[in-house]
Protein backbone atom coordinates (compact mmCIF):
# COMPACT_ATOMS: atom_id res chain seq x y z
CA UNK A 1 0.00 0.00 0.00
CA UNK A 2 1.30 3.46 -0.79
CA UNK A 3 0.29 7.00 -0.57
CA UNK A 4 -0.25 9.69 -3.24
CA UNK A 5 2.55 11.95 -3.14
CA UNK A 6 0.59 14.61 -4.91
CA UNK A 7 -2.43 14.46 -1.83
CA UNK A 8 0.19 13.96 0.64
CA UNK A 9 1.98 17.34 -0.72
CA UNK A 10 -1.09 19.13 -0.26
CA UNK A 11 -1.98 18.04 3.10
CA UNK A 12 1.11 19.56 3.64
CA UNK A 13 0.33 23.12 2.35
CA UNK A 14 -3.59 22.78 3.68
CA UNK A 15 -2.36 21.85 7.47
CA UNK A 16 0.29 24.48 7.48
CA UNK A 17 -0.43 27.20 5.09
CA UNK A 18 1.72 29.35 6.39
CA UNK A 19 4.80 27.17 6.71
CA UNK A 20 7.93 27.24 4.96
CA UNK A 21 8.38 25.03 2.91
CA UNK A 22 11.65 23.54 1.84
CA UNK A 23 11.73 20.90 -1.03
CA UNK A 24 14.03 18.11 -2.71
CA UNK A 25 15.76 18.46 -5.71
CA UNK A 26 14.01 16.85 -8.78
CA UNK A 27 9.92 15.06 -7.88
CA UNK A 28 9.41 16.62 -4.54
CA UNK A 29 10.35 20.07 -6.02
CA UNK A 30 7.99 19.28 -8.94
CA UNK A 31 5.31 18.22 -7.22
CA UNK A 32 5.39 20.95 -4.72
CA UNK A 33 5.26 23.23 -8.36
CA UNK A 34 2.61 21.48 -9.23
CA UNK A 35 0.76 21.40 -5.89
CA UNK A 36 0.67 25.21 -4.96
CA UNK A 37 3.42 27.24 -6.02
CA UNK A 38 4.01 30.07 -3.78
CA UNK A 39 6.80 32.36 -2.19
CA UNK A 40 7.60 30.35 0.42
CA UNK A 41 8.79 27.39 -1.40
CA UNK A 42 11.68 26.85 -1.11
CA UNK A 43 12.98 24.28 -4.36
CA UNK A 44 16.16 23.02 -4.37
CA UNK A 45 17.86 22.15 -7.85
CA UNK A 46 20.83 20.30 -6.54
CA UNK A 47 22.57 19.80 -3.31
CA UNK A 48 20.74 16.00 -3.02
CA UNK A 49 21.76 15.37 0.63
CA UNK A 50 21.74 18.68 2.06
CA UNK A 51 17.76 19.05 1.82
CA UNK A 52 17.59 18.65 5.21
CA UNK A 53 20.03 20.70 6.75
CA UNK A 54 18.69 23.57 4.75
CA UNK A 55 14.99 22.95 6.81
CA UNK A 56 17.54 23.26 9.62
CA UNK A 57 19.05 26.09 9.04
CA UNK A 58 15.82 28.21 8.22
CA UNK A 59 14.17 26.39 11.50
CA UNK A 60 16.88 27.92 14.13
CA UNK A 61 16.33 31.55 11.77
CA UNK A 62 12.26 31.79 11.90
CA UNK A 63 9.83 30.92 14.31
CA UNK A 64 7.48 30.00 11.84
CA UNK A 65 6.24 26.09 10.93
CA UNK A 66 9.42 24.38 8.94
CA UNK A 67 8.56 21.70 6.84
CA UNK A 68 11.35 19.94 4.27
CA UNK A 69 9.89 17.42 1.49
CA UNK A 70 12.77 14.97 1.50
CA UNK A 71 13.12 11.90 -0.56
CA UNK A 72 14.71 8.42 0.61
CA UNK A 73 17.79 8.87 -1.59
CA UNK A 74 18.71 12.08 -0.19
CA UNK A 75 18.32 11.27 3.01
CA UNK A 76 20.41 8.34 3.11
CA UNK A 77 22.82 10.50 1.02
CA UNK A 78 23.08 12.44 4.47
CA UNK A 79 22.10 10.42 7.33
CA UNK A 80 24.50 12.45 9.75
CA UNK A 81 21.43 15.02 9.39
CA UNK A 82 19.55 13.36 11.23
CA UNK A 83 21.97 13.26 13.96
CA UNK A 84 22.49 16.77 13.94
CA UNK A 85 18.86 17.62 14.01
CA UNK A 86 18.30 15.32 16.66
CA UNK A 87 20.98 16.79 18.49
CA UNK A 88 19.92 20.75 18.00
CA UNK A 89 16.17 19.72 17.91
CA UNK A 90 14.00 22.60 17.10
CA UNK A 91 10.70 22.50 18.11
CA UNK A 92 9.63 24.24 14.60
CA UNK A 93 11.03 21.58 11.93
CA UNK A 94 9.29 18.46 10.45
CA UNK A 95 10.82 16.29 7.73
CA UNK A 96 8.84 14.37 5.42
CA UNK A 97 10.54 11.79 3.66
CA UNK A 98 8.76 10.57 0.57
CA UNK A 99 9.76 7.06 0.31
CA UNK A 100 9.39 5.87 -3.36
CA UNK A 101 12.41 3.35 -2.92
CA UNK A 102 14.31 4.71 -5.18
CA UNK A 103 16.16 7.50 -7.51
CA UNK A 104 13.19 8.44 -9.53
CA UNK A 105 14.67 11.84 -10.69
CA UNK A 106 17.36 10.04 -12.38
CA UNK A 107 15.47 7.08 -13.68
CA UNK A 108 14.16 5.06 -10.56
CA UNK A 109 17.04 2.81 -10.12
CA UNK A 110 16.57 1.34 -6.39
CA UNK A 111 18.14 2.90 -3.32
CA UNK A 112 18.22 1.30 0.46
CA UNK A 113 15.29 2.50 1.09
CA UNK A 114 13.74 -1.22 1.37
CA UNK A 115 16.32 -2.48 4.13
CA UNK A 116 16.73 0.80 6.01
CA UNK A 117 13.93 1.48 8.70
CA UNK A 118 14.04 5.62 8.35
CA UNK A 119 12.10 6.25 10.94
CA UNK A 120 13.93 4.36 13.16
CA UNK A 121 17.60 6.11 12.35
CA UNK A 122 15.80 9.09 13.31
CA UNK A 123 14.16 8.03 16.25
CA UNK A 124 17.93 6.77 17.26
CA UNK A 125 18.91 9.74 16.22
CA UNK A 126 16.15 12.02 18.90
CA UNK A 127 13.47 12.61 16.54
CA UNK A 128 9.93 11.73 17.30
CA UNK A 129 9.02 9.66 14.00
CA UNK A 130 6.28 8.46 11.95
CA UNK A 131 5.53 5.74 9.21
CA UNK A 132 2.81 5.88 7.38
CA UNK A 133 1.54 4.42 3.61
CA UNK A 134 -1.92 5.67 3.38
CA UNK A 135 -2.70 9.47 2.73
CA UNK A 136 -5.10 9.23 6.25
CA UNK A 137 -2.11 8.10 7.71
CA UNK A 138 -0.19 10.81 6.40
CA UNK A 139 -2.62 13.70 7.55
CA UNK A 140 -2.84 12.78 11.32
CA UNK A 141 1.12 11.89 11.00
CA UNK A 142 1.69 15.32 9.63
CA UNK A 143 -0.65 17.20 12.09
CA UNK A 144 1.42 14.85 15.07
CA UNK A 145 4.72 15.82 13.78
CA UNK A 146 3.72 19.22 14.00
CA UNK A 147 2.30 19.55 17.34
CA UNK A 148 5.63 18.25 18.65
CA UNK A 149 7.70 19.76 20.96
CA UNK A 150 10.83 19.18 18.79
CA UNK A 151 12.04 17.81 15.91
CA UNK A 152 9.90 15.17 13.82
CA UNK A 153 10.23 12.98 10.89
CA UNK A 154 7.23 11.15 8.87
CA UNK A 155 8.44 8.45 6.50
CA UNK A 156 5.33 7.92 4.10
CA UNK A 157 5.78 5.42 1.25
CA UNK A 158 4.23 6.39 -2.06
CA UNK A 159 4.06 5.40 -5.27
CA UNK A 160 6.66 6.77 -7.86
CA UNK A 161 5.62 9.45 -10.03
CA UNK A 162 6.84 11.36 -12.65
CA UNK A 163 5.50 14.63 -12.92
CA UNK A 164 5.46 17.22 -15.85
CA UNK A 165 5.51 20.36 -13.84
CA UNK A 166 8.89 22.37 -12.81
CA UNK A 167 9.35 25.30 -10.52
CA UNK A 168 11.64 28.17 -11.72
CA UNK A 169 14.87 27.30 -12.96
CA UNK A 170 15.80 30.35 -11.40
CA UNK A 171 17.70 29.24 -8.43
CA UNK A 172 18.52 32.59 -7.44
CA UNK A 173 15.22 33.80 -7.82
CA UNK A 174 13.77 31.83 -5.83
CA UNK A 175 16.18 32.17 -3.09
CA UNK A 176 15.69 35.46 -3.18
CA UNK A 177 11.85 35.55 -3.28
CA UNK A 178 11.50 32.84 -0.44
CA UNK A 179 14.00 35.53 1.77
CA UNK A 180 11.68 37.66 1.37
CA UNK A 181 8.86 36.06 2.13
CA UNK A 182 10.26 34.33 5.06
CA UNK A 183 12.32 37.40 6.62
CA UNK A 184 10.85 40.11 5.25
CA UNK A 185 13.61 42.04 3.36
CA UNK B 1 48.49 35.60 23.68
CA UNK B 2 48.16 32.84 21.48
CA UNK B 3 44.62 33.42 20.71
CA UNK B 4 44.24 37.19 19.93
CA UNK B 5 44.05 35.78 16.30
CA UNK B 6 40.87 34.15 17.48
CA UNK B 7 39.46 37.09 19.33
CA UNK B 8 40.16 39.38 16.23
CA UNK B 9 38.45 36.70 13.66
CA UNK B 10 34.91 36.97 15.88
CA UNK B 11 35.14 41.19 16.25
CA UNK B 12 35.70 40.67 12.18
CA UNK B 13 32.66 38.74 12.34
CA UNK B 14 30.79 40.59 14.85
CA UNK B 15 31.15 43.80 12.51
CA UNK B 16 29.99 42.46 9.54
CA UNK B 17 26.73 41.49 11.16
CA UNK B 18 27.36 37.70 11.45
CA UNK B 19 24.94 36.19 14.25
CA UNK B 20 25.36 32.40 13.61
CA UNK B 21 28.51 30.30 13.54
CA UNK B 22 27.82 26.81 11.93
CA UNK B 23 31.21 24.46 12.77
CA UNK B 24 32.71 21.31 12.32
CA UNK B 25 36.08 22.20 14.40
CA UNK B 26 39.42 20.65 14.80
CA UNK B 27 42.09 22.00 17.22
CA UNK B 28 43.39 24.89 15.08
CA UNK B 29 40.30 26.38 14.40
CA UNK B 30 38.74 26.23 17.47
CA UNK B 31 39.91 29.37 19.27
CA UNK B 32 37.58 31.09 16.91
CA UNK B 33 34.62 28.94 18.70
CA UNK B 34 35.26 29.75 21.70
CA UNK B 35 35.66 33.59 21.32
CA UNK B 36 32.55 33.21 19.75
CA UNK B 37 30.40 33.54 22.68
CA UNK B 38 27.80 35.82 21.70
CA UNK B 39 27.55 34.42 18.40
CA UNK B 40 24.30 31.31 17.44
CA UNK B 41 26.37 28.34 17.56
CA UNK B 42 25.54 24.92 15.88
CA UNK B 43 27.31 22.07 15.48
CA UNK B 44 27.41 19.82 12.50
CA UNK B 45 28.24 16.43 11.50
CA UNK B 46 29.50 16.48 8.32
CA UNK B 47 30.40 20.19 6.54
CA UNK B 48 28.24 19.52 3.54
CA UNK B 49 25.42 19.89 5.98
CA UNK B 50 26.64 23.26 7.49
CA UNK B 51 26.32 25.11 3.75
CA UNK B 52 23.17 23.78 3.74
CA UNK B 53 22.51 24.88 7.50
CA UNK B 54 24.03 28.44 6.30
CA UNK B 55 21.98 28.56 3.60
CA UNK B 56 18.71 28.17 5.35
CA UNK B 57 19.78 30.68 8.01
CA UNK B 58 20.18 32.89 5.63
CA UNK B 59 16.58 32.44 3.69
CA UNK B 60 15.56 32.80 7.39
CA UNK B 61 17.11 36.39 7.41
CA UNK B 62 20.56 35.97 9.46
CA UNK B 63 24.24 36.17 8.47
CA UNK B 64 26.37 32.96 9.02
CA UNK B 65 29.43 31.65 9.10
CA UNK B 66 31.51 28.48 8.48
CA UNK B 67 33.70 27.17 10.86
CA UNK B 68 35.69 23.65 10.19
CA UNK B 69 39.19 22.71 8.65
CA UNK B 70 39.90 22.21 5.00
CA UNK B 71 39.84 18.38 4.98
CA UNK B 72 35.71 19.35 6.23
CA UNK B 73 35.61 21.90 3.35
CA UNK B 74 36.53 19.74 0.47
CA UNK B 75 33.48 17.42 1.67
CA UNK B 76 31.54 20.45 1.05
CA UNK B 77 31.91 20.83 -2.72
CA UNK B 78 28.52 19.41 -3.97
CA UNK B 79 26.62 22.25 -2.00
CA UNK B 80 29.05 24.72 -2.51
CA UNK B 81 28.38 24.04 -6.42
CA UNK B 82 24.93 23.07 -6.68
CA UNK B 83 23.25 25.19 -3.81
CA UNK B 84 25.21 28.00 -2.64
CA UNK B 85 26.87 29.44 -5.41
CA UNK B 86 23.90 28.95 -7.95
CA UNK B 87 21.27 29.95 -5.94
CA UNK B 88 23.18 32.99 -4.71
CA UNK B 89 23.72 32.42 -1.07
CA UNK B 90 26.04 34.29 1.60
CA UNK B 91 28.07 33.00 3.96
CA UNK B 92 32.08 33.54 5.41
CA UNK B 93 33.75 30.84 5.95
CA UNK B 94 36.91 31.02 8.24
CA UNK B 95 38.78 27.44 7.59
CA UNK B 96 41.73 26.25 8.96
CA UNK B 97 43.97 25.72 6.06
CA UNK B 98 46.00 22.42 6.23
CA UNK B 99 48.61 21.19 4.28
CA UNK B 100 51.12 23.95 3.52
CA UNK B 101 54.21 24.72 5.74
CA UNK B 102 54.69 22.37 8.72
CA UNK B 103 52.44 19.79 7.64
CA UNK B 104 53.47 16.14 8.01
CA UNK B 105 50.54 14.73 7.25
CA UNK B 106 50.57 14.11 3.16
CA UNK B 107 46.87 13.04 3.19
CA UNK B 108 46.05 16.45 4.73
CA UNK B 109 48.22 17.78 1.65
CA UNK B 110 46.19 17.55 -1.65
CA UNK B 111 42.96 19.14 -0.44
CA UNK B 112 44.38 21.57 1.79
CA UNK B 113 47.40 22.99 -0.31
CA UNK B 114 45.02 22.63 -3.07
CA UNK B 115 41.96 24.26 -1.67
CA UNK B 116 42.31 27.48 -2.76
CA UNK B 117 42.60 26.11 -6.27
CA UNK B 118 39.50 24.25 -5.73
CA UNK B 119 37.27 26.72 -4.20
CA UNK B 120 38.42 28.93 -7.66
CA UNK B 121 36.96 26.01 -10.10
CA UNK B 122 33.67 26.43 -8.10
CA UNK B 123 33.28 30.07 -8.40
CA UNK B 124 33.87 30.44 -4.47
CA UNK B 125 36.29 33.61 -3.71
CA UNK B 126 38.66 32.68 -1.18
CA UNK B 127 42.10 34.35 0.36
CA UNK B 128 44.85 33.04 2.12
CA UNK B 129 45.64 34.85 5.47
CA UNK B 130 48.90 34.08 6.95
CA UNK B 131 49.89 36.39 9.83
CA UNK B 132 47.55 36.66 13.12
CA UNK B 133 47.87 40.66 12.72
CA UNK B 134 46.15 40.42 9.61
CA UNK B 135 43.26 37.76 10.36
CA UNK B 136 40.52 40.81 12.48
CA UNK B 137 40.49 43.39 9.30
CA UNK B 138 40.62 40.50 6.64
CA UNK B 139 37.60 38.75 8.24
CA UNK B 140 36.03 41.44 8.33
CA UNK B 141 36.39 42.77 5.03
CA UNK B 142 35.50 39.06 3.36
CA UNK B 143 32.11 38.76 5.45
CA UNK B 144 31.27 42.30 4.36
CA UNK B 145 32.37 41.41 0.84
CA UNK B 146 30.14 38.08 0.89
CA UNK B 147 26.76 39.39 2.14
CA UNK B 148 26.68 42.67 -0.31
CA UNK B 149 27.79 40.53 -3.26
CA UNK B 150 25.21 37.55 -2.21
CA UNK B 151 28.02 35.20 -2.76
CA UNK B 152 29.91 33.25 0.04
CA UNK B 153 33.96 33.48 0.42
CA UNK B 154 35.68 31.79 2.51
CA UNK B 155 38.81 33.01 4.25
CA UNK B 156 41.67 30.15 4.70
CA UNK B 157 44.23 30.29 7.45
CA UNK B 158 47.39 28.86 7.64
CA UNK B 159 48.94 27.14 10.33
CA UNK B 160 51.56 30.32 10.40
CA UNK B 161 48.30 31.48 12.16
CA UNK B 162 46.31 28.86 13.85
CA UNK B 163 49.77 27.84 15.61
CA UNK B 164 52.17 25.03 14.83
CA UNK B 165 53.50 22.17 16.08
CA UNK B 166 56.04 20.36 15.00
CA UNK B 167 54.69 16.72 14.69
CA UNK B 168 57.39 15.91 11.84
CA UNK B 169 60.76 16.50 14.85
CA UNK B 170 58.93 13.84 16.60
CA UNK B 171 60.34 11.16 14.23
CA UNK B 172 63.45 12.92 13.40
CA UNK B 173 63.59 12.32 17.16
CA UNK B 174 63.23 8.43 17.16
Amino acid sequence: MTADQYDCTAAVLDRTPDAAVVSNLGVASYVLAAVRHRPRNVYLWGSMGVTTPVGLGLALATDDQVTVLDGDGSTLMGLGALSTVGGVDPPNLVVVVFDNGGYETTGGQRSHAATTDIAAAATACGLASWRTETDDGFADAYDAAVDHDGAALVVCSVAPVDPDERPPFDFAGVAGRARDAIAGR
Amino acid sequence: MESDWAAAAVGGLERAGVDHVVHLPDSSIAPVLEAATGLESTLVSREEEAVGVLVGAWLGGRRGALVCQSSGLATAFNALGSLAVPARVPFVGLVSRRGDLGEFNVAQVPAGYGMPEMLDAVGVRNHVVDRPADVGRRTRMAAESAFSTRTPYVVLLDATVTGYKSEASREDDR
